[in-house]
């Protein structure tokens, strides 16, 4: 056996126990990743096929049944997927284009900008559940905020029982969501503002271009990456709401306010339908691809 | 304000058309952005008043008034009703499961990133699944399985689905930086001796400091405010942490609107501690998550 073939020999078995050990450092991630996440993922889609109440052992397969009946037979099934469109193109509009202004603004420099960054982030720090409690506060008929400076301005015909009006509670909602959402989408435009090298901006000044005209032409499409992510994040993330508005409506008045996550909270858990509560969530998991597919694609090829 | 004062009589003294207008402009500017800042804020601010009344205070003054006199007793009063087991639970869950969930996270994105490990893009993929997974498809099966080995209402059962829905973005953070360390330093200090373990703690982790701190702030933050997986996992009131726990609060003290207000600043308060020490963090964190 020659030497060279000995020392091949060597650096193949390095290799080897060169993946054992990458194996190794993987595999409590692993683990603990496949148990919580991909098993349940693919238990849950099983499930959407019984018939079940959670507690018995006995499951019954109906097939599509679960699916047929929410398409047909549930009626606030369709309140909430309703509500969980509404809910997905307000939030990306309003809470991105707020954020997006605010990033414009502070992006300028200016003396007490850092401060002024802090205090319109400050909200996005605060958990989804507080800030509910916070705004159910400030929409309090008598003792809230909101209904008080409007008797204080003399208006009195504007107050409202903000939450319990169907009309109108969902927006309330999520006027209080988009306080917390703004944060994330003004935070990743300051970001990628930054990426825009002054040169393109002079360039633009020297060439005539309005301010406007700067922003729409220049600014806007240097954007487009972390728009994009912007639209991903909040895509997915207006889909699974849940916990704003268990905490502001519990999806009353009248399930008027239900969206898709809590209406399957209500099912599997207050209703006992295992087989209806897992399809919803196979619906929302189907509705939240439209963007993820794309979004992990864009994160996994680099 | 001498010096203020002087320097603006000098500027006054030649001042040119432009100049009024530009001034006026950045008065127009900070005034609009002061008025849009305390309207953003207004509800922290009727928060944290409501917190220092006492009850006769807010029911005869009103939300909007200051409190006639600062009431510290609410925080105590509040604290001992509940909120403090609550808050031990949340700090011992986030203490713990943090620091844990990064050290996995970290050693997974190693792994993926450094080592040679076949299929890696794949299985960079797979996790990547966690991000995007309405948290709706878990829940049941979660249940089953919690129930199955005794540990549903336990923080101990809670703990390791934390991990789990912590790792992907743990992984994307981590291996995204990982990657731009140099292979040739991990393969020198191979050389000279090192495991793959010594590697990983002496070399990789200390490299990759500023995502690993980025890292523990956002998800210390994020743990801290989790709700709806505590909410389902956990039962007794002993066990509860503290979203859930002041939500709770609020059914079982309906009308105690200052102890509501306690309670929930003693929730939000360790968040603007870390928020205003590590605020740079805050952005760098999210936003690793996108150029990564």
């Amino acid at each position: 056996m020659s030497n060279r073939s000995l020392k091949l020999a060597f650096a193949a078995r390095l290799q080897v126990s060169d993946t054992v050990w990458a194996a190794i450092f993987l595999l409590p991630a692993l683990v603990i990743f496949s148990i919580v996440i991909v098993y349940p993922m693919l238990y849950s889609a099983w499930l959407s096929l019984f018939e079940w109440d959670g507690v018995t052992p006995i499951k019954t397969f109906v097939g599509i049944d679960n699916y047929t009946t929410l398409f047909t037979a549930n009626r606030v099934f369709w309140i909430a997927l309703k509500n969980s469109i509404l809910w997905t193109v307000v939030a990306l509009t309003g809470p991105t284009s707020l954020g997006l202004a605010l990033a414009l603004v502070l992006n300028r420099k200016f003396a007490g900008r850092g401060f002024f960054r802090s205090v319109f982030y400050f909200p996005a720090i605060l958990s989804m559940s507080i800030v509910g409690l916070i705004w159910t506060w400030v929409y309090h008929p008598t003792l809230g905020m909101l209904n008080q400076l409007l008797g204080w301005m003399g208006q009195p015909s504007l107050q409202h029982a903000w939450l319990s009006e169907p009309s109108i509670a969902l927006f309330c909602v999520m006027i209080a969501a988009a306080w917390h959402n703004a944060g994330l989408p003004m935070l990743l435009f300051l970001a990628g503002l930054q990426t825009i090298p002054p040169e393109v901006l002079e360039a633009a000044d020297l060439d005539g271009a309005s301010r406007f005209q700067r922003f729409r032409l220049v600014i806007f499409p240097m954007l487009r990456e972390t728009t994009f992510v912007i639209v991903a994040i909040t895509f997915i993330n207006s889909l699974k709401v849940y916990d704003i508005i268990y905490v502001m409506t519990y999806g009353g008045p009248a399930n008027q306010t239900q969206v898709l996550g809590t209406w399957m909270y209500f099912l599997t858990y207050n209703f006992n339908r295992i087989g209806l509560g897992t399809a919803i969530a196979m619906v929302l998991f189907a509705l939240t691809l439209i963007f993820a597919i794309p979004y992990t694609r864009k994160l996994s090829k680099d | 304000m001498t010096t203020n004062a002087l320097s603006t009589r000098i500027s006054l003294s030649h001042v040119q058309p432009g100049d009024t207008a530009r001034r006026l402009r950045t008065f127009v500017f900070y005034a609009v952005l002061t008025i849009s800042a305390i309207i953003w804020i207004a509800p922290v601010y009727l928060l944290v008043s409501t917190a220092f009344k006492s009850a006769l205070d807010f029911s005869t003054n009103g939300a909007l008034s200051l409190p006639s006199r600062v009431e510290w007793g609410n925080f105590a009063k509040a604290w001992d009703a509940g909120i403090k087991t609550y808050f031990f639970n949340s700090l011992i869950m986030t203490v713990i499961k943090v620091p844990v969930g990064v050290v996995i996270a970290a050693m997974a994105a190693f792994a993926l990133s450094l080592m040679n490990l076949p299929r890696s893009r794949l299985i960079f993929g797979i996790f990547l699944i966690g991000l995007i997974v309405p948290v709706q498809m878990t829940l049941v099966p979660l249940t089953v399985l919690l129930r199955n080995i005794g540990m549903i209402d336990s923080l101990f059962g809670l703990f390791w689905i934390y991990l789990g829905f912590g790792l992907p973005f743990g992984i994307l953070v981590l291996r995204g930086f990982m990657k731009a360390i140099p292979r040739e330093l991990v393969e020198a200090a191979f050389i000279d001796g090192c495991t793959w373990f010594g590697v990983f703690w002496r070399i990789v982790l200390p490299l990759s400091k500023p995502a690993v701190v980025s890292l523990l702030i956002f998800d210390g933050v994020a743990t801290w405010n989790e709700f709806i997986l505590a909410q389902i996992f956990l039962r007794a009131n002993t066990n509860r942490t503290l979203p859930l726990g002041v939500v709770n609060f609020q059914t079982e003290f309906a009308t105690a609107y200052e102890l509501l207000a306690a309670a929930q600043c003693i929730t939000i308060a360790p968040l603007i501690i870390v928020y205003l020490v590590f605020q740079r963090h805050f952005v760098d964190g999210l936003s690793g998550s996108v150029k990564s």
